[in-house]
C-alpha cells in the first residue's frame, strides 16, 4: 500500500501526438482516485503511464516515495483490471486468479489459500472450476477483480471496468468495487468516461481535457464549484444550463438575453471578482435543480422561458425549455451528436412531478440565485476571488 | 536528460519532451525482428535466391557442364527465342484459356453448391467433410484417377458415351477433348473447395441484413444479387485472385493425365518450362520461360495490390 | 423464406435436398470409384463395359502395392518429409506470426504483402535454380533436400494465417501478463501460444496438405526410388505401356486415409482457416 504522486507527466507519442501534458497528480495512500473525461482526453494513457505500459515521455512518477519511471509493471507491484477484462480463456478461474502468484513461484497450498480468499471476498467460492466462457459478465468482472486483489497490490489500477456491463448491474457492481476497494484499503487509480461512476466511486475526482488536468476535488466541489467551463458543462446531469450573458451596472443584475435577472447583495459579496465584470460579458452556469417552476407572484430573481418539452421520470419532471440569451457549449464535455441537439437558448430544469407544465406554455422559474455560477467568457475560469 | 536550475525554471518544459526514447517500443520492435528473422532467412534463401538467380539464368547463355550450369556472360538472346517460339504462345494461351474457363466454372458451380448447402438443415458438417477430401487429394491421384475414367477402351466416361451412341472416341487422344477433359477433373477437385470458401463467407454474413431486406419486400434472386454478391465481393475477389494464380502454374494434372499431349495440347507454361529445362537441358531459354511465367503472376498480384491492401492494412 | 415449416413428405424431399443429393453424386462417385476400383482383379479392371461393384472383392492389389513395389517406402518418406517441414513451419510461422501480428515493428505492411507474393509464385520459377543448388549441396534425393523448400514455400502462408490469428488476440492479454510479472517469452508461452491454438492447427493442416500432396519439386529433386514421396511414387508405378491402375489405387487410397481422417477431425480448423482473410487451394 502506497500513495502514488506524478510530476510533470507528459506523454509524447512517436507520431507526435501529446497524450498527457504536465500531469501533477498525487494520489494519498488508500485513496479512491477516479480519472474522468471525455475520450481522448488522456486519461487512459495516464492510466497506463502509472502501469508501466507505456514510457513516460518526461516527469517523475512516484509510487511509495520512490521513483519508478524506469520499473516494469512487475516491479511497480501494481495490479490493473481492464476494460474487456482479459481473462486467459485457457485458464480455470482460480488459475486466472492464481496466476500471478503462480509466477512469484508461491507454494502451492499458500496460493491456494489466497485465491480461496480472494474468490470468497468476491462471491467467486463455487466458480472457481469454471473457465471463463462459462461466465455470465459480472461473474468475468468480479474474476478479473480476484486477479488483481489477490496479489495485495500497492496500487490498483482500473480501466473502465464497468464499462462492458449492463446498466442494472453496472450499478450494482459500482457500489461493490467501491466496497471492496475501501475494504482492503489499497490506493485505487479508476479510469472512466462516465461522470456518474467518477461521482458516486471516487473519493477525490480528477476531470481531464485534452491531455490536461482541469481540476481534483471531491465529487461534490466539483459538482458546487468547478473551476471552469468544461467542468461545470462535463459534470452533472442534465448538463449544467451555461448562458452568455451581461452584469450589469454596479453588478446588480444580470442581463441573460432580454431578461433581467436581480443579483442580490449577498451573491456579490461571496465571489468579490465578479464586481470586475460590471457592463462586462460573463458566463453563467445554472445547474437544473436550480431553477424552480413557481407563481409569477413570488419574489426573488427569476427566468421565463418557453416550454418546448417535458420528460416524466415519475420522481421528477425534465423540463426543456427556450429562452432568448446564447447558449454556451463547452467544447468535449458533451458529445458532438448532443451538442447539436441543445439548440441556441434552450436550457433545462428539473422540477416537481406534480408541476403543471405542458409544451408550449410560458414558465417563469426562481432562480437558486446563490449557486449560481460565473465564469469568464475568455479565459473559461470561475469567477470567485 | 537535463538539471534544472532555479532560473531556469519558469521556462517551459519543451526541452526533456524530446528526451526519453520509448525505450519499451524499441525492446518490443527488436523482439520483433528477432521473431521473423529466420523465417525470413529461409524464405530468401529458398524463394527469393532462386528467383533472382532465375533472372540471371534467364539473361545468360547458359551451358550444362559436368558440375552444374556455367553462365557464359550476358545475352538477350533467351528471351527472343522463347518469345518468338509458337510453343511458347501456344502454353501462354492454353494456360490463359484454361485459367478463365475453369475458374469461371468453379465459381459459378461453387456458389451455387454453397447456397444449398447453406439451406440444408442437417447434415451440413459432414457435407463440409466430404468436400474437403478432393481439396485434401494428391493432385497425381486425382489425376490417375480420372485417366482411368477417360481410358479408351475400358474407362467408364467411355462407356457412357458409347451408350448414349457416341462410339469409343479415344478422349485423351484428341486435343479438344482431351483439355476438356482436364478441365473436368480440375473442376472436380476444386468446385468442392470453392464452395466451402463461399458458404463461409455466407454464414458470415449477418442475418439481421436478410430479415431487414425481407421486411423492405425483396426475396429470392433480388436479394441474391443485390444482398448476397455484393456483400460476398470481397471473399469472392480474393478467391478467384488465388485461383487464378494457382492456375496459372498448372503442372502437376496434365502432367500425369496427357503428359503435356495428344502432341501439345494441353502444355502448360510449367510444362513447357519444365521441358525445357529438364528434358532439353536448356538452362537459360527455360529459365526465362519461368521468368516470364513469374513476372505473369507478379503483374497480376499487382493489378490485385487493392484486395491485398484490404487484407494486410486492416491495423495499421 | 429461410424459416418457412415444412410438413409431410416435403421435409425430405425438396429442392435443396435433391439439389444436396447431386452434390454428393458429383463428389463421391468419382471417390467411390477410386476406392471400388482398388478392390477390383486386374482383369476385372480391365472390363468393358466396367464393373459397378468389385467382384470378386480383391485385396491383391494392396499387397502389390506394397509387396511388389515400394510404396510402403514412398509412405514413409512422404510422412518424413511432411511432419518435419510442418514442425519447422509451425515453429518459425509462429513466431513470426507472433511479432508481425502483435509487435511493434516498422515495415509490417511491405514485409506481409511480400509474403503473400511469395506465396502464390508458381514452383517452376525457381526449380532451376534450386535444382542446382541443391545439386551443387549434393542435397539430390535427401530428406533436407524437399524439408527445406517445403518450409520455405509453405511460411509465408502459415505466417499469414497466425499473424490473422495472433490480431485477433485482445493486446491486454499480453498486458495483464505483464503485469502479472510474466517476461515476452513466457506471456507468448504461456498466453499467446493457447488462444493462438486454433490458428496454429489451421496453419498445421493447411501445411501438411500441401506438403503431403507436392509433386513437382519432389519429382525434380528426389527422383531415386528411395526417396521418392508418394506422389511422384505413384506417378511413375507402371510404364509407358502399361498403367497398372489396381496398385495406383490402393496406393491413393491409403494415401488419402491420413489426410482424410486429418482433415475429417480438424474441419473445422480448416473452414475457419478459409474464413479468417487467408485462402488457398
Amino acid at each position: 500500500m502506497s500513495d502514488v504522486s506524478m510530476d510533470k507527466v507528459n506523454k509524447v507519442y512517436e507520431n507526435g501526438f501529446h497524450a498527457v501534458k504536465d500531469m501533477s497528480l498525487d494520489i494519498a495512500d488508500g485513496e479512491f482516485m477516479v480519472l474522468v473525461g471525455p475520450s481522448g482526453c488522456g486519461k487512459t494513457t495516464a492510466l497506463r503511464m502509472v502501469a508501466g505500459l507505456e514510457d513516460i515521455t518526461s516527469g517523475i512518477l512516484r509510487i511509495g516515495g520512490k521513483e519508478v519511471n524506469d520499473e516494469t509493471p512487475k516491479e511497480r507491484d501494481i495490479a490493473m483490471v481492464f476494460q474487456n477484462y482479459a481473462l486467459y480463456p485457457h485458464m480455470t478461474v482460480a488459475q486466472n486468479i492464481g496466476f500471478a502468484l503462480k509466477l512469484r513461484k508461491l507454494p502451492k497450498n499458500e496460493l491456494d489459500a489466497k485465491v480461496k480468499e480472494a474468490a470468497g471476498i468476491l462471491g467467486l467460492t463455487d466458480w472457481l472450476d469454471r473457465k471463463p466462457g462459462q461466465l455470465s459478465g459480472g461473474q468475468r468482472q468480479r474474476v478479473a477483480m480476484g486477479r488483481a486483489i489477490v496479489r495485495q497490490p500497492s496500487v490498483f489500477l482500473m480501466d473502465e471496468p464497468l464499462s462492458n456491463l449492463d446498466a442494472k448491474l453496472r450499478v450494482q457492481m459500482r457500489a461493490e468495487v467501491a466496497r471492496i476497494q475501501r475494504q482492503i484499503g489499497v490506493s485505487t487509480i479508476y479510469v472512466t468516461h462516465d461522470q456518474v461512476e467518477a461521482m458516486t466511486m471516487g473519493d477525490r475526482v480528477t476531470v481531464m481535457r485534452d491531455g490536461t488536468l482541469q481540476q481534483v476535488d471531491t465529487p461534490q466541489n466539483l459538482y458546487d464549484s468547478p473551476d471552469n467551463i468544461f467542468v461545470a458543462a462535463f459534470i452533472g446531469s442534465p448538463a449544467q444550463n451555461l448562458y452568455d450573458a451581461t452584469v450589469g451596472e454596479g453588478a446588480r443584475s444580470i442581463k441573460l438575453g432580454s431578461q433581467d435577472v436581480e443579483l442580490p447583495e449577498s451573491v456579490v459579496l461571496k465571489r468579490p471578482g465578479l464586481r470586475a465584470y460590471a457592463g462586462k460579458e460573463v458566463v453563467v452556469g445554472m445547474r437544473p435543480e436550480h431553477l424552480r417552476a413557481e407563481s409569477s407572484t413570488s419574489t426573488g430573481p427569476k427566468i421565463v422561458g418557453e416550454v418546448d418539452l417535458v420528460e416524466s421520470l415519475g420522481s421528477e419532471l425534465v423540463v426543456h425549455f427556450t429562452i432568448d440569451a446564447h447558449r454556451v457549449i463547452a467544447e468535449g464535455a458533451v458529445d458532438k451528436d448532443e451538442a447539436a441537439a441543445l439548440q441556441s437558448g434552450e436550457g433545462v430544469a428539473r422540477v416537481e412531478a406534480k408541476t403543471p407544465v405542458k409544451p408550449g406554455d410560458r414558465v417563469t422559474f426562481s432562480v437558486d440565485i446563490e449557486d449560481m455560477q460565473f465564469f469568464d467568457p475568455k479565459t473559461g475560469l470561475a469567477v470567485r476571488g | 536528460m537535463t538539471t534544472t536550475s532555479s532560473d531556469t525554471e519558469q521556462v517551459p518544459v519543451a526541452a526533456p519532451l524530446v528526451g526519453r526514447p520509448d525505450v519499451n517500443r524499441k525492446r518490443m520492435a527488436r523482439l520483433g525482428w528477432g521473431f521473423t528473422t529466420p523465417s525470413l532467412i529461409v524464405i530468401g534463401l529458398v524463394t527469393i535466391f532462386p528467383i533472382v538467380y532465375s533472372v540471371v539464368l534467364s539473361f545468360s547463355a547458359a551451358t550444362v557442364t559436368g558440375n552444374g550450369v556455367a553462365l557464359n556472360g550476358f545475352t538477350g538472346s533467351n528471351y527472343s527465342l522463347v518469345l518468338s517460339s509458337s510453343k511458347w504462345h501456344y502454353a501462354l494461351g492454353f494456360t490463359i484459356i484454361y485459367t478463365l474457363v475453369t475458374v469461371l466454372v468453379e465459381l459459378v458451380f461453387g456458389t451455387l453448391i454453397a447456397l444449398v448447402l447453406e439451406r440444408l438443415t442437417a447434415g451440413r458438417g459432414l457435407m463440409m467433410a466430404l468436400l474437403l477430401i478432393p481439396w485434401s487429394m494428391i493432385t497425381v491421384i486425382n489425376a490417375e484417377l480420372w485417366g482411368y475414367i477417360y481410358q479408351g477402351t475400358y474407362g467408364v466416361a467411355d462407356a457412357i458415351l458409347n451408350a448414349v451412341g457416341l462410339g469409343h472416341p479415344n478422349i485423351l487422344g484428341q486435343s479438344t477433348p482431351a483439355i476438356i477433359g482436364l478441365m473436368i477433373a480440375d473442376i472436380w477437385k476444386t468446385t468442392p473447395f470453392v464452395a466451402i470458401l463461399v458458404l463461409a463467407g455466407l454464414v458470415m454474413l449477418p442475418g439481421d441484413i436478410y430479415e431487414a431486406a425481407e421486411v423492405d419486400g425483396s426475396s429470392g434472386w433480388s436479394t441474391f444479387w443485390r444482398i448476397t454478391v455484393p456483400l460476398l465481393r470481397p471473399t469472392l475477389a480474393l478467391a478467384v485472385m488465388f485461383r487464378v494464380l494457382q492456375a496459372f502454374g498448372l503442372f502437376d494434372l496434365p502432367y500425369v493425365l496427357t503428359n503435356g499431349g495428344p502432341g501439345t495440347a494441353t502444355t502448360s507454361l510449367a510444362i513447357l518450362g519444365y521441358n525445357v529445362i529438364f528434358k532439353n537441358l536448356s538452362f537459360g531459354p527455360g529459365a526465362a520461360v519461368a521468368t516470364t511465367s513469374a513476372l505473369l503472376v507478379l503483374l497480376g498480384c499487382l493489378l490485385s495490390l487493392r484486395t491485398f491492401r484490404v487484407q494486410v492494412g486492416k491495423e495499421d | 423464406m429461410r424459416n418457412r415449416k415444412r410438413t409431410g413428405w416435403h421435409r425430405y424431399i425438396n429442392g435443396i435436398n435433391i439439389s444436396a443429393f447431386f452434390v454428393v453424386l458429383f463428389v463421391g462417385l468419382p471417390l467411390y470409384w477410386l476406392i471400388a476400383s482398388s478392390f477390383k482383379t486386374p482383369a476385372n479392371l480391365g472390363n468393358s463395359p466396367p464393373q459397378f461393384f468389385p467382384n470378386p472383392v480383391s485385396v491383391g492389389n494392396y499387397t502389390d502395392a506394397f509387396k511388389n513395389n515400394d510404396f510402403g517406402q514412398y509412405f514413409i518418406n512422404s510422412l518424413i518429409v511432411t511432419l518435419i517441414a510442418t514442425a519447422l513451419v509451425l515453429i518459425l510461422g509462429t513466431m513470426a506470426g507472433y511479432a508481425l501480428g502483435r509487435l511493434p515493428m516498422r515495415g509490417k505492411f511491405t514485409l506481409m504483402v511480400t509474403l503473400l507474393i511469395i506465396s502464390v509464385f508458381p514452383a517452376i520459377a525457381v526449380i532451376a535454380p534450386l535444382y542446382l543448388v541443391l545439386r551443387n549441396l549434393g542435397w539430390l534425393n535427401s530428406y533436407q533436400g524437399l524439408i527445406i523448400p517445403y518450409t520455405a514455400f509453405n511460411l509465408p502462408f502459415a505466417i499469414w494465417i497466425l499473424r490473422n490469428y495472433m490480431l485477433g488476440i485482445p493486446k491486454e492479454m499480453e498486458e495483464t501478463g505483464r503485469i502479472d510479472g510474466a517476461g515476452p517469452f513466457r506471456t507468448l508461452w504461456t498466453i499467446i501460444l493457447p488462444m493462438a491454438l486454433p490458428g496454429i492447427f489451421t496453419a498445421g493442416i493447411f501445411c501438411f496438405t500441401a506438403c503431403w500432396t507436392e509433386f513437382l519439386m519432389a519429382l525434380t529433386f528426389n527422383s531415386a526410388n528411395q526417396y521418392r514421396t508418394i506422389p511422384v511414387g505413384i506417378a511413375e508405378f507402371g510404364t509407358v505401356f502399361t498403367v497398372p491402375y489396381g496398385t495406383i489405387f490402393a496406393a491413393s487410397v491409403v494415401a488419402v486415409v491420413p489426410i482424410g481422417i486429418l482433415v475429417f477431425i480438424f474441419r473445422k480448423f480448416v473452414i475457419s482457416g478459409l474464413t479468417s482473410g487467408a485462402v488457398k487451394g
